[in-house]
């Protein structure tokens, strides 16, 4: 079975933002929640470079690992989804994240937080697969259809890939090795404990 | 740009004078390869100092400013705290005082009156001390149930339960715990106000120490109101209290100043110090109620026996005989909140 | 490149089981009601916590009955022309996926692209007709607000004679519309038609033009890959037209290729360069001067390809000698080294092509920095073949088709011009009696007992409109002052010096805005009547082709039905020309099919009309039957090339991927379109091409020279023509004029020609058959029989470094007007005051009183401007798309550390932005950062509705008002037109910042 992860070619992203209205188009995500975003490190200096960044769906997740009840759980894909009948919004999986994937909606009392929402993958929930329901929680689950996360899918530079680890990591391979730089695949190190020796 | 999330946020201007000192582009260099200078990753994480709360940060341009952390090292304390470290202080302190406090009884047995009761008693709480006391009390009691379960449900609860029903009471508990914090935090206020002029640390709270309260040898040391002992819970619950209180709040609203680390220390202080403050208060507790004879009815009907009152307070009775003389009645006197 | 999983359950299923729970389909607006409900249930119940993400919009409805179709159109937002692929349920829009099969964007979106479908969900669309009356509006219909509109409209024309109207077009216009619009003007009888590319590339559009025969770009965003060297100027495609970033990383990547982003901001483009160049803003010209006077020190030039291809390089030559290192580094800020480098790597490491935009051709001095560039390659010999050439990057989904199709206030469709020529042959094409058009137009007694003839006289462009409604009767080349304003599709911020046009809107009789959106002309206070607002539907609800960048012309598909009650540019039109009169004649060819509304001209039929007419510049091949094929067929097309592939089907083999301009004759002649113009290795009749003789066969010029032992100056003619450089398989093996019947009969070709041809050339000619020409022929013989012998119809010259019918033949530095640099504006002055485009353009006094004042000191400031990737043109559309909204919410202004510190600004902290023109002043936030250089300012120009500090959301229809709002850099920017278009200056001023 495939083992899904994205990876940002940091050296192709220009901070279109396309990755981030791409998952909002497909997943009908409101206001104020971002489930992917770009950072911009090193921003107007020669050197800058931009990372579009969501869940990585990391080997030994640790959002999993705090959770307080338990609401997460791995596909065979290897993609970390959770149950948001189960979350009770407490907020540990954002502190724990490293990437920062976490969202939260505000809920009215006080403005605490709602349910976690977070980068499905486009694989929806632990509901029947594109049913509504799933749907009207998790947004689109296009893995089930066959296809990849919409963000990489529209990616202006083809600079998010998402697909098989190995096989992403080996187009990248192959392009540091063409072109003669490469930034890193950003995040790896700390989602799935390995790094791409380029 | 590595940037330590409190000197970020606190110290802009700063940060913009630091800037404005590096060189400015008048006379620009001329090569300048933003290829071969773009950073790496690697660089990045080298360059993150071990044990400090830095993250690899950038710009983002929507209005959420923790969004600019690409990645943040610290969670992986934060998980180590959250799936051992709160699970251990707790496991150790909650459990260990309930062991302490059971072998004490064993030891000790239940702290009699000495003189046994007399007829008269004295007003010790009005009903207003009662009243924020209980309701402080009632709302520890649902904050620390419904937070200890987010320490030790998942392991002791969930597997009996079910997710569903875990997660039905657990979301119930927060609902809970976010609510009835604002009676908790009234209450340390209030309790603050009320008896912080009593609390005040005395001379004679030294000998109550030495002695033990005199509750393992024989004879009472002297106390005002409040003895050693009850002075040590008072400022154990309004620090407790307090802290929980603040860092709660900082979890609940999350400021938009507040780096991540700093929300993340503010989720340590509020979980280490809530086990801590439940161990502390089991001992308030047991030596409120089984754990001495005639101390409930202080807070229960306000009033206490005299020869009780004699034996714990005794510069405090002498002090309410000498200016508020009626507050000692005859017979035992009808409790005021009733 | 994507792994896909191989077990699929589709998306159907899932809005199948919607349906299976006993959904009804609902109408559009019930289903927005209902969303808005349950928006509002929910946040009553959420005050226990519990809430879970609430999507933006509910389920679409769907119709079990109905399965899903797909259709095709394009996006709107640039012009790189990526398809965008929909999903169509029950007439509702209901997904996006990428679109693999394009050749342009092979399923990538930018941010608006992948945000596109928001915009026909449109809760902030402009939703019926609207009128305004006392300062209210108020909802009509469209048959009032038509009738209404036109009445005054034909008020206007009989007390102030047709010119009082003006017209403003659309570069999102499908091409079909563009030329319906200019045709529509055509027929009330102005030429003040206007669009878009104004205030873009219009600079660029004479600058080309006026070197090598055609405004456009020269090769295509594809070919990029093809390129050694890059230069980027003027220019941050990384945030204007992301998608063409795919071609250009992935040829520096593959060739490893110099990237060179020559820019006054270190921009996202920048980031990803090889070698960055920052330059004073404003100083493009001294700046490639600057590269020239190493390559021709050096003897980098292409001797052979100048010999043989390009006329007055000398000319160059020597203006470039003036620009020493020193005195560039002085003037630009480059040091001489970094140019050496990056002069030798453009003349060294060929292919090299030059890119540029905006910052190139938003100055006074816009058409001068064009024509400069080019010289640039023509002086390396980088046009005209893979990898090279002049690629300008245009702005809008069809800023190139409405350019091309005439929405221009100096030619008709098609670069004819507006003499009597061009009018014949369009009278011709549109068989309406040439003297009922002139008849249209106004007329007065010109010197000499002459006749002046507004048919002939160039229009009141963009820029100036609001000047043209304020001025003084007797100062406008005119009857009378504009009464009114007929704006369909363009924002109202577009546009340098705000506070003169809310002048100017002001005093409007009528104005009218059709637009999806109630643009910024709603939001600028000052109307309490007279203003129409009419709500049109977008270009994706719109049949029609548009014409990318590249040439190609794509055939979008209406996506749905326009929603609301919004109707498309065609029925709007043809509504308007009925009620003025003469929609009998204009429509008199165009077939009619069912429209939302009734009866709507029919795309296809307007696009065989301008195929029709459309000879001089290749828009005669490419029938809707085509395009349609391409755009079934798009996967058949190679990424680098463009070029149908060996498997491709019969309807489209051999093909370019849209045919792009030129393609030469009848459809029927099945060209395959050229995709690089001017390029000689290819046959024409392949895509090959050569320089266009356009401007003369030979240019008589002074020359100095010694005779008998004394300098004399004595006049020799210059050929113009090609020398020894032939497109392949050209019979003839030099230099040839454009085709006429006279050169063909002059060549014995005229036999070649078809019974059928020689009889409509007849019937052109009259009794003048010579004169009959490529361009007029529209039976496509002529273009047929060239071909046929391997040669361009249009002639193969040379290209012209000095092209001596503009104001600057050769181009020459000139400090913008305000310039921070005064010991340099004495030196390098603006053009004097003179008239062009009926008025004033007063340059030269500006400037001088600016340099008075001395402006310098309390404005110390450069400030330029650009384009942010979430949003496009004045913003209105994209800052009302919730998805892109929510990424930039905020008006700001760019200002380096070392600028803050010294004024106690603090990163997103509110500053007052001054400019130096009527006090104007915007309240924006601070955004401190190096990507600018000590001293100067950038700020982003989509935001609106906001003026000078307030917010304006009040002065839009109930529910129309775009979810951000934010004060407009037009606000503060400054006086300024380049000499040969009126393009604005939008890339230099000063300013003074201050914290709020």
């Amino acid at each position: 079975m495939a083992r899904m992860k994205f990876l940002c070619d940091a050296d192709r992203c220009i901070e279109c933002n396309a990755c981030v209205t791409a998952c909002k188009n497909e997943n009908d995500v409101p206001w104020g929640i971002n489930r992917r975003r770009v950072v911009t490190i090193n921003d107007g200096k020669p050197g800058e470079r931009s990372v579009s960044m969501a869940c990585m769906h990391c080997t030994d997740a640790p959002c999993a690992a705090v959770c307080p009840v338990d609401c997460f759980y791995t596909t065979a894909d290897a993609v970390v989804l959770h149950s948001k009948d189960l979350c009770i919004g407490c907020g540990y999986c954002f502190y724990a994240c490293p990437f920062g994937a976490p969202q939260y909606p505000k809920a009215a009392n006080f403005g605490s937080r709602g349910k976690m929402d977070k980068c499905t993958y486009c694989a929806g929930g632990p509901e029947a697969d594109n049913s509504p329901e799933e749907f009207a929680q998790y947004g689109g689950n296009r893995l089930a259809e066959g296809k990849l996360p919409l963000c990489a899918e529209m990616c202006s530079t083809k600079a998010l890939l998402a697909g098989d680890g190995q096989i992403i990591a080996q187009i990248y391979k192959e392009r540091v090795a063409k072109r003669g730089y490469g930034s890193g695949a950003w995040g790896w190190k700390t989602a799935y404990k390995e790094d791409i020796a380029t | 740009m590595i940037a330590t999330p409190l000197f970020r946020h606190l110290f802009p201007a700063l940060l913009a004078m630091l800037l404005c000192v590096a060189p400015v582009a008048a006379q620009q260099p001329s090569a300048v390869n933003p290829t071969a200078s773009s950073v790496t990753e690697k660089q990045l994480l080298d360059a993150l100092k071990p044990n400090s709360t830095d993250t690899i940060a950038g710009r983002v341009s929507i209005p959420d400013v923790r969004a600019g952390n690409l990645i943040q090292p610290t969670g992986v304390e934060f998980r180590a705290y959250q799936t051992t470290t709160i699970f251990q202080v707790g496991a150790i302190a909650i459990p260990g005082m309930l062991a302490l406090l059971a072998l004490f009884y064993l030891i000790r047995g239940r702290v009699r009156i000495q003189g046994g009761p007399s007829a008269q008693t004295i007003v010790r709480f009005a009903w207003f001390s009662r009243f924020v006391h209980w309701m402080t009390a009632t709302s520890f009691i649902a904050l620390g149930l419904s937070g200890l379960n987010l320490v030790f449900g998942k392991t002791l609860l969930l597997p009996v339960i079910g997710a569903s029903a875990f997660s039905a009471m657990s979301q119930l508990g927060k609902f809970v715990h976010d609510y009835v914090s604002f009676a908790f935090a009234l209450g340390i206020f209030l309790m603050f106000v009320m008896w912080v002029k009593d609390n005040l640390p005395a001379l004679r709270d030294i000998r109550w120490i030495v002695q033990f309260g005199g509750m393992l040898g024989f004879g009472h040391p002297t106390a005002d109101r409040f003895n050693a002992g009850q002075k040590l819970m008072f400022w154990a619950t309004i620090l407790g209290g307090g802290t929980l209180a603040v860092s709660g709040y900082i979890m609940m609203f999350r400021p938009v100043s507040f780096a991540i680390s700093a929300m993340q220390l503010a989720t340590v202080v509020h979980g280490l110090t809530g086990v801590v403050l439940v161990a502390i208060i089991l001992a308030h507790i047991y030596i409120g109620t089984v754990g001495m004879e005639g101390a409930f009815r202080a807070m229960g009907r306000g009033t206490v026996d005299l020869n009780w009152a004699k034996e714990h307070h005794s510069v405090w009775v002498e002090k309410v005989a000498r200016k508020r003389p009626k507050d000692i009645s005859g017979g035992p006197a009808p409790a005021p909140a009733e | 490149m994507l792994t896909k999983r191989s077990d699929t359950k589709t998306r159907r299923a899932r809005l199948a089981h919607i349906d299976a729970h006993g959904h009804t389909p609902l109408d559009r607006r019930s289903f927005l009601r209902n969303a808005g409900m349950t928006a509002t249930g929910l946040a009553a119940v959420g005050t226990l916590g519990a809430a879970t993400v609430q999507k933006a919009h509910a389920l679409p409805p769907v119709d079990l009955g109905k399965p899903t179709t797909v259709k095709k159109n394009i996006c709107t937002h640039c012009s790189v022309g990526c398809t965008v692929t929909a999903e169509v349920q029950n007439g509702v829009w209901v997904g996006q996926e990428p679109s693999w099969d394009s050749p342009i964007n092979r399923g990538t979106h930018c941010a608006k692209g992948a945000a596109i479908r928001e915009i026909v969900f449109g809760d902030r669309r402009l939703k019926y007709p609207m009128k305004l009356v006392d300062g209210e509006y108020n909802k009509i219909s469209w048959a009032q607000a038509l009738d209404e509109i036109s009445a005054k409209m034909l008020e206007i024309r009989e007390k102030s004679g047709p010119e009082s109207v003006w017209w403003l077009g659309s570069a999102k216009f499908t091409n079909e519309a563009a030329y319906l619009y200019r045709k529509m003007a055509a027929f009330w009888g102005t030429n003040s038609v206007d669009h878009q590319a104004r205030i873009c590339h219009s600079t660029t559009v004479a600058g080309v033009a006026n070197t090598w025969g055609y405004g456009a770009q020269t090769n295509s965003y594809n070919d990029i890959r093809n390129s050694k060297t890059m230069i980027i100027m003027g220019g941050n495609p990384a945030e204007a037209h992301p998608v063409s970033l795919q071609h250009v990383l992935t040829g520096k990547e593959i060739n490893r290729a110099n990237l060179i982003v020559i820019d006054p901001r270190m921009t996202r483009t920048a980031a990803h360069a090889t070698e960055y160049v920052r330059i004073r803003a404003g100083t493009d010209i001294p700046v490639i001067y600057g590269l020239l006077y190493h390559i021709f020190e050096n003897g980098w030039e292409d001797k052979t390809f100048i010999e043989q291809r390009v006329h007055g390089m000398n000319d160059v030559r020597a203006e470039a000698k003036k620009w020493d290192p020193k005195t560039v580094e002085d003037v630009t800020g480059v040091p001489g080294e970094q140019l050496k480098r990056v002069a030798e790597m453009f003349a060294k490491q060929k292919p090299s092509t030059l890119i540029w935009c905006m910052g190139a051709t938003q100055h006074t001095v816009g058409t001068a920095n064009v024509r400069a560039y080019c010289t640039l390659l023509l002086a390396t010999g980088n046009v005209g073949a893979p990898g090279t050439g002049a690629n300008i990057f245009r702005g809008h989904t069809n800023v190139q088709g409405a350019t091309d199709l005439g929405l221009d206030v100096i030619t008709l469709p098609l670069y004819y011009g507006l003499d009597d020529n061009a009018w014949r042959h369009w009278s011709r094409v549109w068989e309406v009696d040439f003297e009922w058009l002139d008849g249209r137009f106004d007329k007065k007694p010109g010197p000499n007992n002459t006749t002046i003839n507004y048919r002939s006289l160039p229009g009141i462009p963009s820029t100036r409109w609001f000047d043209a409604v304020t001025i003084a009767k007797d100062q406008i080349d005119q009857r009378d002052t504009l009464k009114a304003a007929i704006v369909f599709g363009h924002g109202g911020n577009t546009v340098p010096r705000m506070p003169e046009m809310m002048k100017g809107l002001a005093a409007l009789d009528l104005l009218v805005v059709a637009d999806p959106h109630p643009t910024n002309f709603v939001s600028l206070a000052g109307r309490k009547n007279g203003t129409y607002l009419l709500p049109i539907a977008t270009s994706l609800e719109c049949d029609g082709s548009r014409t990318a960048s590249n040439r190609s012309l794509q055939w979008g598909e209406k996506i749905v039905e326009p929603i609301f009650e919004s109707a498309t540019d065609y029925w709007a039109i043809y509504e308007l020309a009925k009620r003025l009169g003469f929609a009998d004649k204009m429509f008199k060819n165009i077939a009619m099919v069912k429209g939302k509304f009734g009866d709507e001209p029919e795309a296809e039929s307007i696009l065989r009309e301008i195929n029709k007419g459309g000879f001089s510049t290749g828009y005669c091949g490419q029938s809707p039957e085509r395009l349609k094929a391409h755009m079934k067929n798009q996967k058949h097309f190679d990424i680098v090339t463009l070029k149908a592939n060996a498997d491709a089907p019969a309807e489209i083999a051999g093909d370019h991927y849209g045919l792009p301009w030129p393609c030469w004759g009848t459809p029927a002649q099945r060209h395959p379109g050229t995709p690089l113009l001017y390029n000689t290795n290819l046959h024409v009749k392949d895509g090959g091409g050569t320089f266009r003789a356009r401007f003369g066969v030979e240019r008589m010029m002074k020359v100095k020279a010694q005779e008998n032992g004394q300098e004399i100056e004595k006049e020799v003619k210059e050929n113009l023509l090609a020398e020894g450089s032939y497109s392949l398989g050209s019979e003839i093996k030099d230099g040839y004029p454009e085709f006429t019947m006279a050169v063909l009969k002059k060549l014995g070709w005229d036999t070649d020609l078809t019974a059928d041809e020689r009889t409509t050339i007849d019937k052109i000619g009259g009794n003048n058959i010579d004169g009959v020409s490529w361009a007029t022929d529209f039976s496509g013989g002529i273009q047929r029989v060239a071909i046929a012998h391997g040669c361009s119809p249009f002639g193969n010259a040379k290209a012209r470094a000095n092209a001596w019918n503009l104001p600057d033949p050769v181009p020459v530095h000139r400090e913008p007007i305000y310039s921070p640099r005064i010991d340099l504006v004495a030196k390098y002055p603006t053009r004097p005051d003179f008239k062009s485009f009926r008025m004033t353009n007063a340059g030269f006094s500006v400037q001088k009183a600016a340099v008075d004042k001395g402006i310098g000191k309390s404005f110390p400031i450069i400030l330029t401007s650009g384009r942010l990737v979430e949003y496009e043109g004045g913003g209105e559309e994209t800052r009302s798309n919730r998805w892109l909204a929510e990424l930039q919410q905020d008006m700001f202004v760019e200002i380096h550390p070392a600028d803050a510190a010294a004024r106690g600004i603090v990163e997103g902290g509110w500053v007052w932005v001054d400019g130096p023109e009527n006090n104007a002043k915007i309240k924006v936030k601070a955004l401190v950062t190096e990507r600018v250089g000590k001293g100067v300012a950038w700020m982003p120009f989509h935001f609106g509705g906001w003026y000078q500090g307030e917010d304006q959301r009040k002065n839009y229809p109930a529910g129309t008002d775009p979810i951000v709002l934010g004060e407009s850099v037009n606000i503060i920017t400054t006086y300024g037109f380049d000499p040969v278009t009126a393009m604005h200056e939008g890339k230099v001023t000063l300013c003074q910042i201050r914290a709020a």
